[in-house]
């Protein structure tokens, strides 16, 4: 394993850690959203820069157009669930249990 | 919705699925997956009412994770291996994260927990889309990556088929069921991939078939809890007669339609030696079965107490057009004998 390919593997297990034990707050996991996809983009970024060629330098960009459009979810569902709940807070989210 | 929008979202659902069945590369295969997410989220939360917006919110973390961890997998594999073809995926353990990033998505256990609260918050025809539709493209991807390895996939499939049938045990809230018994099926399908995978693409397509029939007896009575299931005689008598056969053929009884799948899967499993794991998926079944047929029993061989004679509800023109459904419901009551023919199609 190379150092790059360590470097965002490590970037991307700290942000899965820390949207999946997210406790408090629903932006905090919407920021782990992001983190994993910037990890991501700079894995997409070095693979295109370990070739001589263009071939592959359009994954990136492609990769931020679709990130872009999950924040946009993303923060277009907690504003509803603020709207909703009261609360962006996740604990609130209990409507749906058994 | 204003039709525009609506039309645009059911369009990109469509691409979507479409996208990822045409790909051989994993980027846009990842590519269509998110499509599908991104179209279904507002289909879903529509009408802004809370359990939708919650059920929205919970679905979209779930699967942005998975779709996360899909990509990360087919990077890391990238550099790895140099390969982004789907077909040839040879390093073990990014195989094996693909493999339960996909496994999230569709809900197996022990990645289920999102499913059943999903689907209480949806109406009834975006459950339906969840359960037919958004499966698609996942489980194509699942059959694609040539499974050889089959521990994960059996250690899935079990436990689903556990967790489907004793999660659904307590539940009165028929989506609730509908999901556990989606998990369940699916768990069916992916215990056997790995073995023979013309035998899993034959449990998917009558699971489909099975659930959307199901679905649709459903949506003509807006039923949504065994209390509003057991007022259906009075409104369409041949549900009561129609839907417990199809609630028996999930269950997988043998002269119906969801016997086949179980049955050739079982044989499958026995003629490679493991004779065991099949004993415990078919008696882990019989947890399915049983509230299965506490929904027939509520729906057919119970009447409501305080219901005299002469109030049955007028019985105005039905809102929705049942030719698909007459015909799925058919197709899963009555498509046992056709398994020889169906074998010899299929290459077993």
């Amino acid at each position: 394993m190379t150092p790059a390919h360590f470097a965002f593997s490590s970037a991307f297990m700290l942000g899965l850690a820390g949207l999946a034990f997210h406790r408090t707050h629903f932006i905090s996991a919407l920021l782990c959203l992001e983190g994993l996809m910037l990890s991501l983009f700079i894995a997409l970024s070095l693979w295109t820069l370990q070739f001589d060629s263009m071939n592959s330098a359009s994954m990136p960009m492609i990769l931020l157009a679709f990130s872009a459009c999950e924040a946009g979810t993303g923060l277009a569902l907690l504003v509803a669930t603020t709207r909703t709940h009261s609360t962006n807070r996740l604990k609130n989210l209990n409507l749906l249990q058994c | 919705m204003a039709p525009p929008i609506y039309s645009a979202l059911i369009i990109s659902l469509g691409l979507g699925t479409t996208m990822t069945f045409a790909s051989t590369h994993w980027y846009l295969a990842w590519m269509g997956i998110e499509i599908n997410t991104l179209a279904i989220i507002p289909l879903m939360s529509q009408n802004h009412i809370p359990r939708a917006t919650e059920a929205t919110t919970k679905y979209f973390f779930a699967q942005a994770t998975a779709s996360a961890t899909l990509l990360f997998a087919s990077i890391s594999n990238a550099f790895l291996t140099g390969e982004w073809d789907i077909l040839q995926t040879p390093n073990t353990l990014t195989y094996s994260l693909i493999t339960l990033a996909l496994a999230m998505k569709i809900g197996l256990a022990p990645l289920h927990s999102w499913m059943p609260e999903v689907m209480q918050g949806l109406s009834l025809l975006t459950g339906l889309i969840l359960s037919t539709w958004q499966k698609l493209a996942p489980l194509y991807l699942i059959y694609q990556i040539q499974p050889t390895n089959s521990n994960i996939f059996i250690v899935l499939g079990l436990l689903s088929i556990i967790v489907g049938g004793w999660g659904g045990f307590n539940q009165v809230q028929l989506r609730k069921i509908l999901a556990y018994s989606s998990i369940a099926h699916l768990g069916w399908m992916i215990l056997i991939l790995s073995f023979s995978p013309p035998l899993a693409l034959l449990t998917i397509l009558i699971y489909l078939l099975m659930t959307f029939s199901l679905f649709s007896s459903f949506m003509l009575t807006r039923a949504t809890h065994i209390n509003s299931l057991a007022t259906t005689w009075a409104k369409i008598p041949i549900l009561t007669i129609s839907t417990p056969l199809i609630l028996l053929s999930l269950g997988g009884l043998p002269p119906l339609t969801g016997f086949m799948p179980k049955w050739l899967i079982l044989q499958e499993l026995t003629k490679q030696d493991l004779a065991p794991i099949a004993t415990l998926a078919a008696l882990s079944s019989l947890f399915s079965l049983y509230f299965y047929l506490r929904l027939s029993y509520a729906m057919t061989l119970t009447m409501p107490p305080n219901n005299p004679a002469g109030t049955l509800p007028w019985r105005l023109n039905p809102r929705h057009n049942t030719t698909l459904m007459s015909l799925a419901t058919t197709s899963t009551i009555c498509l046992l004998p056709v398994t020889p023919a169906i074998m010899a199609m299929l290459p077993l």
